[in-house]
């Protein structure tokens, strides 16, 4: 039987997704900030962000039944990328060599998990 | 930008209470029932989430006032610190391919701050 399942790994991408929605929401909802309540409780990004942030921490909660945290925690990560891709179209950051080297060694890092989660065991087994 | 000794101290504790905060919330998501006030008794979720709004209410301003390159290795440690949480307290096993995956996603956020 796996230890963590795919659906598991599948919510927490989608939670780690909302989150960089989340996140993105707040920094177009920074922008319009101004510290009197009236203008927070109509900063209509940042309240989206709130929710979808509440959302994606719901979904992360129900993840953690699927799987273990040491195979779970780590697609977090996975995060970096999203935000560096909404960066790159909503906000003109560049994506330098820097950047790339990081997608790239998260995504092999993330996939050596997975492989790791349950694979290995039969592997070894098979040894 | 120079970055705050103050900045580094608050990613250092964010990211400790990031990584409790996530172990019980594992722990408080296995012993999960679908009703409310059991919801809300789960003393596991609910330190879970505490320790995670804490850990952001710290995060968030703790990395505006420092230079990315020098703070998210720091956020890196986290992977570290729940690895360590997870075999101690929940005795999840450890193999060469989760421990290289791990090395590889702290190299990769290393470099995301060197990108930033």
């Amino acid at each position: 039987m796996k230890k963590t399942k795919s659906w598991a790994i599948g919510l927490i991408i989608f939670s780690t997704l909302l989150n960089t929605f989340a996140q993105t929401m707040y920094k177009f909802g920074a922008n319009q900030l101004s510290f009197n309540l009236n203008s927070i409780i109509t900063n209509l990004p940042l309240i989206l962000g709130f929710i979808t942030y509440g959302i994606s921490a719901i979904l992360m909660i129900a993840a953690f039944r699927g799987g273990e945290l040491s195979v779970l925690y780590p697609i977090f990560a996975t995060a970096y990328i999203w935000v560096t891709i909404v960066s790159n179209i909503f906000f003109n950051e560049t994506v330098n060599i820097y950047k790339w080297l990081a997608i790239i060694s998260i995504v092999l890092g993330v996939t050596l998990i997975g492989i790791g989660s349950n694979g290995a065991m039969k592997y070894k087994e098979a040894i | 930008m120079t970055t705050s000794i103050y900045s580094v101290i608050g990613v250092f504790i964010a990211t400790i209470f990031g990584a409790i905060g996530a172990l019980f919330l594992k722990l408080g998501a296995d012993r999960l029932k679908f009703n409310f006030w059991k919801i809300i008794k789960n003393k596991y979720l609910v330190t879970g989430i505490i320790s995670y709004i804490l850990s952001t209410l710290i995060f968030v301003p703790s990395l505006k006032y420092g230079d990315l390159s020098i703070l998210y290795p720091l956020v890196s440690t986290s992977y570290i610190w729940v690895i360590l949480l997870s075999v101690h307290f929940l005795k999840e096993k450890m193999n060469k391919y989760k421990l290289i995956g791990i090395c590889l996603i702290i190299i990769g956020v290393i470099f995301m701050g060197l990108g930033n």
